[in-house]
């Protein structure tokens, strides 16, 4: 038979203690159920307690005349074959007033502080008001810097308004992102040497490789972007409302992944003699992190549709410049595009991400004066470049697959 | 369908339910020979006879407590509290009772409790009041606040048809000057749907009862400022439609909460802490709120007029909101 | 004290109050054991055992007045009981398991933990739930006498109540109501003399609840509460008026509360010479003798009947405490209608 705890019971809501007064068996006591087994005295009444189960009283744990609080276990009924237990102390069980217990070492920290906002500009930065956090969130979005605009707005004491933030956004003022300020060196001499981080090694590795492995080419395109920048347009809003903000990418990245199944030699890589064709359409995205650069990759990017990009995208860029990708989303990529045209460059020659046989790369998206129909149109123009590997692909499989790119991209419609 | 005004579309709605189902019956004081005293009930012991529509003593708590227990034989009983002002003598069964049942041991009770409420008829202390948060505070009820007569149709029809306690506060300064068509199919309007009133851009004015037409006149004012006022009549406040609310605070980013009833621990307070916690990135300027000061009715007219908000209140806060 | 009515208007009846035949007066007997036994444990054992939660209200000493009200009622008759009337749940069909797992807060009990000791109903049993604030249940009694009455069945509603809760507005309103509109309702009064620690005279200047009765319009009558047979005449009256639509009755059970408020109070303001005297008029035993008298029943009958009783609710104890408690989110469910 199990021992059984006797408790000091609860006699009336407000109740919190009882003094045992009187012992009715002692230990060694043979007692029956609901026999009385002690008296006990509340503030409200004294009552006579009986025992919740038959056995013999094994253990007393609380004296006559001692007060305990309610629930605490005050003897032990069994079968009388367990000696008393070396205790000597009553066991308490968890003791209904509010006494403090042996607290736990005090966290060494205070109460986990809020997560710290986003930096917010203060009243100095932005001129008399603080921003309000609509116009704080559409500034981040679009990475425009506060401070720039401080205390000229059209609100009270130059706030910056709703109204004022979406004109700034929507004249393309200030949408490079910060580019990060280099770190000045410390010199102690006349050069310092400074090893070189990880991943600065295994940048410098897998370029060098790369060059040494894959018959580098490149090849431009101008492509007309008005319909995809109208596009993403129509679409924000919609996107915005399932969660994910669409940027121009996806689009690129969506005519990229059709072009490649219509050229699937473009996805494939070389192994000795043999071509490896890849079923999988993967798409490596790269993203620059503080001193150097990271490919998470999009798998199966064909089944997506052009939300399911946008999200994937995001995500992992988010990830990416946090550190919380798996070593699963930065391997087995089949094509990668990267973004030379971030910091404002025409367009760029990107090396090929081993063991992939091409890489895209994006310029960056101006409106420039084109010739359409023998007349003169100011258009969003953007230069595609595409680096190949010669050993598998030749200039004229390069060209269409990015005649194709272009196609898509001018005559989009959703 | 000629224009139906706001108290004749209660009074279509009470008959064409007790048409529709036998169980739906009248009790309150005044409301059987009578006809109540807004005439709310007129014809109706005419027509349904007096086993339907009860003429009962003055006795608020035992004409709910009888509600109650007719419900629970499966009736539907309509409880008339003569002025909105008096449901606080049924305030026990009405909270402790009804509110409870089904959630202690699984007995739904499907009562109405209409109450004529609101003030701008001159009724002083016990003839004006807007005590909706005392039940908006109790779980386990359903307050509706219609301010058209559509609505005042439609939500007394699924008030009715509900199988848990509402308690229908009609505004008795809308009574005769409410009208428009009405269609003469069945319908009803679903508790818990805010109905927008106005589209808008600029900011919004989330409010209910009659209210609304002071919402509304001051949008039209407001469009000469070049200010694009949105305007939502909740219709319902418990439960209150929440996407609604965030919805309208998103599009505008700037919002007014207007209610008549008296500032602290009215539903602007509830509305303003759920906007925060849920909108607060959308927010262009503080929340602003418009409601009658912490007093009780007065009764005199120029201290009425003081009490009760009004256009120029919500012209005054709308143009700061605007500037902010 | 014997059977004496008040009002002289009430329907003319046999001089000698009835007797029930000796199948009912055998289950009379077995209720009110039942609930003395229940009651003793919950009390005296299960509560002093830390075994139940919250608080315990008993009505030892009164178990006359909730089973002979309710022993003859019928199925489809709705019975509205306070907090002393643990018989008048039995006979309605709630089991001993329910009620104990009431007691314990265990999911199983009749509000699967979200109200606690007395406060059970169930709309298949025709029982409802009272909430604390006592005396509500009388308008709400009126209401379903009157939806009997508006449906013309000749169902009826059996509304109990302590002398505390007659001092409550509700009670008066709930009256009035139920007598203005004929309702067919049986307004049953435990008179046990105390609401907790206040006497009688300290709760109402009249001497008997029943002297109210005709300010209401309706008949009222006293009984000896502790006479389940003198109760059970009074009470089958009362219904035979009620549902011949003659409108509701008051019947004042006269008792006394052999017991503290609550499990908590020793009830140390009562004289104990009251206790004394009331011990002797114990209920139980006064029908017990009544039977063996009548060689209804012997005393090994008596002791067979018990020792039935006793194992019966050793069961429902055994399965009670092993009963579930309820899910922390239980807490959220059921506020409003839900769909399956």
């Amino acid at each position: 038979m199990a021992e059984t705890k006797v408790i000091m019971p609860q006699m009336g809501e407000s109740i919190f203690e009882g003094t045992l007064t009187k012992w009715l068996k002692k230990p060694g006591d043979k007692v029956e159920r609901d026999e009385a087994l002690f008296e006990i005295s509340t503030d409200k009444v004294d009552s006579e307690i009986p025992s919740p189960v038959a056995g013999i009283l094994q253990e007393v744990l609380v004296k006559e005349g001692q007060t305990v609080q309610i629930n605490t276990v005050v003897a032990i009924i069994g079968d009388g074959s367990s000696a008393p237990s070396a205790k000597a102390a009553p066991e308490k069980s968890e003791p209904a007033a509010e006494k403090p217990q042996d607290a736990p070492a005090p966290k060494a920290s205070a109460p986990a502080p809020a997560p710290p906002a986003p930096a917010a500009p203060t009243a100095e930065e932005t001129g008399g008001r603080p921003t309000s956090p609509l116009v704080r969130r559409i500034a981040k979005e679009h990475g425009i810097d506060l401070a720039t605009l401080a205390g000229k707005g059209t609100g009270i004491e130059g706030r910056v308004t709703k109204n004022d933030i979406l004109k700034v956004v929507e004249t393309g003022g200030a949408k490079k992102p910060a580019a990060p300020a280099p770190s000045p060196i410390a010199f102690s001499g006349e050069v310092e040497r400074v090893p070189m981080t990880a991943m600065r090694k295994s940048i410098a590795e897998h370029m060098m490789a790369s060059r040494g492995t894959s018959a580098h080419v490149t090849t431009f395109f101008e492509v007309d972007c008005s319909r995809i920048v109208a596009g993403r347009e129509k679409l924000k809003a919609e996107f915005e409302h399932s969660g994910v903000k669409l940027t121009i990418t996806p689009f690129f990245v969506q005519a990229a992944v059709r072009a490649l199944r219509k050229f699937p030699i473009v996805n494939a890589s070389i192994d000795g003699d043999s071509i490896v064709y890849k079923r999988d359409i993967n798409v490596g995205i790269a993203v620059s992190l503080d001193g150097g650069l990271i490919v998470p990759v999009v798998k199966n990017a064909a089944e997506k549709n052009l939300l399911g990009l946008a999200h994937a995208i995001n995500d992992l860029g988010e990830r990416a410049r946090t550190k919380k990708l798996s070593p699963d989303e930065v391997k087995d990529g089949t094509f990668t595009i990267t973004n030379p045209g971030i910091y404002g460059a025409l367009t760029g020659t990107p090396i090929i991400n081993q063991p992939q046989v091409a890489i895209m790369g994006m310029g960056g998206i101006k409106k420039r004066a084109v010739v359409i129909d023998d007349a003169i149109a100011i258009r969003s123009m953007i230069v595609l470049s595409l680096s190949f590997d010669h050993r598998l692909i030749d200039g004229a499989v390069a060209d269409q697959f990015m005649a194709d790119i272009q196609k898509q991209l001018e005559n989009w419609q959703g | 369908m000629a224009l139906t005004t706001y108290v004749e579309a209660i009074r279509q709605g009470i008959a064409e339910e007790m048409e529709r189902d036998d169980n739906v019956f009248v009790l309150g004081e005044d409301v059987g020979i009578y006809g109540g005293a807004f005439k709310v009930t007129t014809g109706l012991m005419e027509k349904f006879g007096e086993t339907r529509v009860i003429d009962t003593p003055i006795s608020e708590s035992a004409i709910v407590g009888a509600a109650i227990g007719a419900a629970m034989m499966g009736l539907r009983p309509i409880a008339e509290m003569q002025f909105a002002d008096f449901i606080s003598c049924a305030f026990d069964q009405i909270t402790n009772f009804a509110a409870k049942c089904r959630y202690r041991w699984g007995a739904g009770i499907p009562i109405v409790v209409r109450a004529p409420s609101g003030g701008g008829i001159h009724g002083g202390p016990f003839h004006s009041q807007n005590p909706e948060m005392h039940f908006v505070h109790t779980p386990g009820l359903k307050v509706v606040c219609p301010s058209t007569a559509y609505d005042a149709k439609g939500l007394l029809k699924a008030a009715i048809r509900d199988p848990d306690p509402v308690i229908y506060f009609e505004h008795k300064y809308l009574y005769r000057r409410i009208k428009e068509e009405l269609p003469s199919d069945d319908f009803i309007v679903p508790i818990g749907k805010a109905a927008l009133r106005r589209a808008g851009s600029d900011m919004s004015i989330i409010t209910y009862g009659a209210m609304v037409y002071v919402a509304l006149d001051a949008a039209k004012e407001l469009e000469k400022d070049g200010i694009d006022v949105e305007v939502l009549d909740l219709r319902s406040l418990l439960p209150f439609d929440r996407e609604a609310v965030l919805e309208t605070v998103k599009k505008t980013n700037k919002v007014i909460l207007l209610h008549e009833d008296t500032r602290t621990g009215g539903f602007a307070g509830e509305l303003a802490a759920l906007i925060s916690e849920e909108a607060f990135d959308y927010l262009d300027g503080p929340i602003r709120r418009i409601t009658a000061p912490d007093t009780p009715v007065p009764f005199s007219p120029p201290m009425e007029e003081f009490f009760l908000p009004k256009i120029s209140d919500v012209l005054r806060v709308a143009r700061e909101l605007r500037a902010y | 004290m014997n059977a004496k009515t008040v009002d002289p208007h009430s329907l003319a009846m046999a001089q000698r109050p009835a007797l029930p035949p000796r199948e009912t007066q055998l289950k009379i007997l077995y209720y009110m054991k039942v609930v003395r036994e229940l009651e003793n444990r919950i009390e005296r054992k299960l509560y002093r055992q830390g075994k139940i939660v919250g608080g315990v209200y008993v009505g030892r000493g009164q178990e006359a007045i909730a089973v002979g009200s309710c022993i003859d009622l019928r199925s489809d008759d709705v019975v509205c009981p306070s907090h002393r009337d643990m018989g008048a749940f039995l006979i309605r069909g709630m089991s001993l398991r329910t009620i104990l797992a009431q007691y314990m807060g265990k999911k199983t009990g009749a509000t699967k933990g979200k109200d606690s000791n007395m406060h059970m109903g169930s709309l298949e049993h025709n029982l409802i739930a009272f909430i604390s604030m006592l005396g509500d249940n009388v308008p709400v009694a009126a209401g379903i006498g009157l939806s009997f009455k508006m449906r013309g069945q000749d169902r009826v509603v059996v509304c109990s109540f302590g002398d505390g809760a007659t001092s409550r507005g509700d009670w008066h309103e709930g009256l009035n109501m139920a007598s203005v509109l004929k309702c067919p309702v049986i307004f049953i009064c435990n008179n046990n003399q105390y609401a907790y620690s206040t006497p009688l005279e300290r709760q109402m200047a009249v001497e008997n609840v029943a002297d109210r009765a005709p300010a209401y319009g309706m008949p009222g009558e006293i009984v000896d509460g502790n006479d389940v047979l003198a109760v059970w005449d009074a009470s089958r009256r009362a219904i035979e008026r009620a549902r011949g639509g003659h409108g509701p009755s008051l019947v004042e059970c006269k008792t006394f509360r052999m017991t503290g408020h609550s499990a908590h109070d020793d009830a140390g303001y009562v004289p104990a010479e009251l206790f004394e005297y009331w011990e002797t008029r114990d209920p139980i035993r006064r029908l017990e003798r009544t039977l063996v008298q009548q060689n209804m029943l012997s005393d090994a009958g008596i002791a067979e009947m018990q020792q039935g009783i006793h194992t019966e609710i050793d069961e429902a104890i055994a399965i009670a405490e092993q009963d579930p408690y309820p899910e922390p989110e239980d807490c959220l469910r059921d506020v409003y209608f839900e769909k399956e």
